[in-house]
């Protein structure tokens, strides 16, 4: 697979405090990277890491398979950003803020139009920006990212502030962007709903440390549904099941059902009737992803 | 790329009054002149019969504020300019541009030094323009008017970048404030400071009485302050 | 109003930096005060005081006090202007004016504190220094107390100012505009008394021939001038804070 953001080792040490603890992030090509974790987990100290405003202590990054240390400025050109709340400068419109911006990025000047058009500002193009709402200062922000067709986008909590249509929008606009403009999208979040849609790869940050990192699907497969029996003599009616040759697990006196079809669910129940057993439930226990995120990271507190 | 961040650094100054106190600045030291020889009548009688070179009297009288502008200017511009992009810390949007940290410094010193040369040739005109209005005598003094003006700014450079250096990694904006405030009393007393502080220098005072060596000097030392604090703005993490 | 007092100062503390604004003219006067030596310029030592304080009042009064109350004004109103703090205190059950006059209580507060220091450090020269005669307490009591009186103008506009800019240079330049003229205007006997941002030096400046037996200057002119200013500049600033909506 080819990484465009891969770290070794990333180590951010703020005298004492550990703020970032030898991480090793690897953004495939192409994906939307939901980078996850509760506030203070380190999610912003990657990010500056990431774009070279802060220095680590120690490893490397690497973005576009170059080394961010030698080649900062060539990586840069092809790197869109917004991290924490957007900055801008109030005392100028947002048409001058992204002018700002494009001087420096080369970006020819039609491009200002067209992301303004793209977060719905055109309107508010000669409106000085001290004026904005929450969510319109995150759209100038959001234009900025995308003034120079970055090939790597880093969002940092992009929908903060946003009003519920906003937030739609925003989604679709970062689903859409890795296939029409061939990005890669790195986008943090401490709310797991956000990353679970729109992101196809996730990575999970706690205390500084990286507790999980593959893809969406493989971190759904940890949340699937179990069927729940209770039943009278709970005990004996697992060793029942077991001699059966069915398999299930048997905790606290309840027991769980690892087949799930209606069929399979039909046959238990018809078995333990058999034998004598009193059915009291039969539940679908859905473990959410939600649920795996808090385990995961109350995991992380236990250090 | 300096260019493009000039560009930008150039529109960024728009509308926070940095060209309207580049302006105010010289007017306002030529002005007190003005007040000085015509307010009260009877006063420029008197103060022309105090010295036998009526222009060089007079541009000494100017050069009394002049390094006290300068050393204030600079304060004020350094930190106008400072929180720009500290007001809502655009300097993480900034130096996430394909652009050096270094470039980003200079820039803005270069910025600033145009806006204070900017200020040299108007106090030059203004000066001039006074001069003739109080009638002191129709040798002008060109290259004495132009000493006044420009050898005092080159003479500030250390303290212009002494200033930038200090604002622009200060987070509290009260710290380059004051110490321009003490700038401010070292300048008000460089017939008392030794040489070798740079609050003197704008004065153009020195034991030789060869006011050049200021200019060296501050052309130096400038230099050297500007490397040492953009080696340190460099060096330091963007929060 | 006590408590929102002591708010003020509590935010205030907490940026050390406070102190050193504080520390800063006492401890520039008091080592200006010892590098100055009567004898050069052929005083006896009998009147090492007057020749000290005449000294430090014109660094002190007429260079760093008018300067400082932009410093100070400029930090009781940094917190609030940093991440939309005025929404967040003015969100609170006070009213605007309490708000204003906790923050202008606490500049006065604090300009006393600072005019008492500017006292000490000149006994403790003068002590340093051998003086002989007694310390002339009656005579710096009135420069001291006129010195204080005289900033409540300057301070009440500087405030005015840090509330109407967000950046700390923006105030600091109005203040340095009006500043700077005072360099001249104490020269001028016609000028002088009547520009507010010389009265802490004409106030300060220790002089024998004033009738008023409280100020050294008199009470036409404390009244019209300090008094003057202050009620303009302390309304008008009081004024915009209590119809500023965009905060």
């Amino acid at each position: 697979m080819e990484y465009i953001v891969e770290t070794h080792n990333l180590t951010k040490r703020f005298g004492k405090e550990i703020a970032v603890s030898a991480l090793n992030l690897k953004i495939p090509k192409g994906e939307v990277y939901g980078f996850l974790g509760p506030n203070g987990a380190g999610k912003s100290t990657t990010l500056r890491m990431l774009l070279g405003l802060m220095r680590p202590t120690a490893g490397s990054v690497r973005i576009f398979g170059r080394d961010l240390k030698k080649d900062r400025i060539s990586i840069l050109r092809n790197v869109g950003s917004l991290v924490e709340s957007p900055s801008y400068y109030s005392h100028l419109t947002s048409y001058e803020n992204l002018e700002a911006m494009r001087k420096i990025l080369g970006s020819p000047k039609e491009k200002i139009d067209e992301v303004l058009e793209l977060v719905h500002l055109s309107k508010a193009a000669d409106k000085k920006v001290k004026g904005f709402s929450l969510g319109m200062k995150q759209r100038l922000g959001i234009a900025m990212a995308l003034l120079n067709d970055p090939k790597l986008l880093i969002l940092d909590e992009p929908t903060n502030g946003l009003d519920p249509s906003g937030i739609i929008e925003m989604r679709n606009l970062i689903k859409r962007l890795p296939k029409e403009k061939d990005m890669t999208v790195l986008i943090s979040s401490h709310l797991l709903s956000e990353i679970d849609q729109v992101a196809t790869y996730v990575g999970v940050i706690s205390k500084g440390k990286l507790i999980f990192q593959d893809s969406i699907k493989a971190m759904r497969k940890k949340a699937q549904l179990k069927i729940r029996l209770k039943v009278s003599d709970a005990n004996n009616a697992y060793r029942s099941l077991l001699a059966k040759g069915i398999k299930t697990d048997y905790q606290d006196n309840i027991i769980y059902l690892y087949e799930q079809s209606d069929e399979a669910v039909a046959a238990v129940v018809e078995i333990l009737v058999d034998e004598g057993y009193s059915v009291y439930r039969v539940e679908e226990e859905h473990q959410s992803l939600e649920d795996i995120f808090l385990k995961m990271t109350a995991g992380g507190d236990d250090r | 790329m300096i260019a493009k961040l000039l560009a930008t650094d150039f529109l960024k100054i728009k509308r926070k009054g940095l060209w309207f106190l580049t302006v105010l600045g010289p007017f306002g030291v030529v002005l007190l002149q003005w007040f000085n020889y015509e307010l009260v009548p009877g006063r420029r009688e008197w103060l022309l019969q105090r010295s036998d070179d009526d222009w060089l009297f007079y541009l000494q009288n100017v050069n009394s504020f002049t390094p006290l502008a300068l050393v204030l200017g600079i304060t004020i511009l350094t930190s106008l300019a400072a929180s720009i992009e500290n007001e809502t810390n655009a300097w993480k949007q900034l130096v996430a541009l394909p652009v050096s940290k270094m470039g980003v410094f200079l820039s803005k010193f270069t910025v600033l030094a145009f806006l204070l040369a900017v200020a040299s040739v108007l106090l030059f005109f203004f000066t001039w323009l006074l001069g003739i209005y109080l009638d002191l005598g129709s040798v002008i003094p060109y290259a004495e008017i132009a000493k006044f003006s420009f050898y005092p700014y080159f003479a500030s450079l250390p303290l212009l970048a002494l200033h930038l250096w200090v604002a622009t990694v200060s987070n509290n904006q009260g710290i380059p404030i004051s110490l321009g405030v003490v700038g401010f009393l070292f300048t008000s007393y460089s017939f008392k400071l030794p040489d070798w502080l740079p609050w003197k220098w704008p004065s153009l005072q020195n034991q030789w009485d060869e006011p050049l060596v200021n200019v060296v000097l501050g052309i130096c030392v400038g230099v050297i302050l500007y490397i040492t604090g953009m080696l340190d703005f460099a060096r330091r993490d963007v929060k | 109003m006590i408590s929102l007092l002591q708010s003020e100062w509590f935010k205030l503390r907490k940026s050390k930096f406070v102190f050193t604004a504080i520390l800063l003219g006492p401890l520039i006067t008091f080592f200006y005060a010892l590098t100055l030596q009567p004898d050069k310029f052929g005083f006896e030592k009998i009147f090492l005081w007057e020749f000290l304080i005449a000294f430090t009042t014109l660094l002190y009064a007429l260079h760093f006090l008018p300067l400082t109350t932009g410093i100070l004004a400029g930090l009781i109103c940094r917190y609030e202007h940093q991440n939309g703090g005025w929404k967040q205190l003015l969100a609170m059950p006070v009213t605007r004016n309490q708000v204003f006059l906790a923050k202008y209580t606490i500049l006065i507060l604090i300009a006393l504190t600072i005019q008492l220091l500017y006292l000490l450090a000149i006994w403790t020269s003068g002590v340093l220094k051998e003086a002989e005669e007694p310390f002339p307490m009656m005579l710096l009591w009135k420069s001291i107390f006129g010195g204080w009186i005289a900033t409540f103008p300057l301070l009440a506009l500087q405030l005015w100012m840090s509330m109407l800019f967000k950046s700390f240079a923006a105030p600091f330049a109005v203040n340095v505009v009006f500043t700077l003229p005072a360099i001249l205007a104490v020269n001028s006997e016609k000028f002088g008394p009547l520009y507010p941002w010389a009265q802490p030096f004409l106030m300060m400046y220790v002089s024998g021939d004033a009738e008023n037996d409280i100020f050294f200057v008199p009470w036409e002119q404390v009244l019209t001038v300090v008094g003057g200013s202050f009620l303009i500049f302390f309304f008008g600033g009081l004024l915009y804070f209590r119809q500023k909506e965009n905060i």
